[in-house]
């Protein structure tokens, strides 16, 4: 029943949390104009396809809860919910989806309102701290999985 | 909103299962299984909600009931003209 459970669990990994790294990651760009220049100016389409990665990033992010479920449902399975690894990567996971809801997708909503707005030098700030959070975000999924791989201090095998 | 219609019916669905399994058979493989998905439901219905533009209060409050939070949560997001008398 545990290879379900984890079959369940990678899988959702990669297609929910994958589909988030990507939108979060091609947002800042996308809200600010073109040329690697950080502004709040952004033709129609831009932030059309803002919209798009910012709905993208929402949905995903309520479905990515079957990540950590299925992932501690596997975990109970086997026994090693107590592991260090495993605490570490909940604590980590916990952390990554709050800077998600609490920093990243209200920041994408802030910047989408903003589109319309001249640019500035707040706007580019404010693109700034999410290029920021967004790459905190990524990293920490990043650590988590190497992990998962890892396994430090785990007994039940490769 | 159709992320929450479906979380909002596999949670209600999927704990109906969890409680005729408990009632009847109580076979473990199904509560390995249907557990999960139930607890990953009901979460996704809570968090969706949240995200959710303008959401009440009372829709954000309703959804953590386990079971028919969900449900609820969606009469109380639908706007006042559509809903039925």
């Amino acid at each position: 029943m545990a290879k379900v459970l984890l079959a369940v669990h990678v899988l959702a990994a990669i297609l929910v949390v994958g589909p988030v790294a990507v939108a979060t990651s091609l947002f800042p760009r996308a809200v600010s104009s073109g040329g690697g220049r950080v502004t709040g100016e952004a033709t129609g389409q831009q932030v059309e396809t803002a919209g798009l990665l910012h709905r993208i990033c929402r949905g995903y992010a309520a479905v990515g809860v079957v990540v950590p479920v299925f992932g501690i449902a596997t975990g109970a399975q086997l026994g090693v919910l107590g592991d260090p690894w495993l605490l570490v990567s909940l604590l980590l996971t916990v952390a990554a989806g709050a800077l998600l809801g609490v920093r990243i997708l209200p920041a994408q909503r802030g910047l989408l309102g903003a589109a319309g707005e001249r640019a500035s030098t707040a706007v580019a700030a404010r693109v700034r701290t999410l290029v920021l959070a967004t790459g905190v975000f990524n990293l920490l999924w990043a650590v988590v999985v190497v992990l998962m791989i890892v396994r430090p201090g785990s007994t039940t095998g490769a | 909103m159709r992320l929450l219609r479906i979380a909002a019916g596999t949670e209600a669905v999927t704990l109906l299962v969890l409680l005729l399994n408990l009632a009847t058979v109580h076979a473990p493989g199904v509560a390995a299984v249907v557990g999960p998905v139930h607890g990953a439901a009901y979460l996704t219905a809570i968090v969706a909600v949240l995200l959710h533009d303008g959401a009440p209060w009372a829709a954000r409050w309703w959804a953590a009931l386990p079971g028919v939070g969900g449900l609820v949560a969606i009469r109380l997001l639908r706007p006042a003209s559509a809903s039925p008398p």
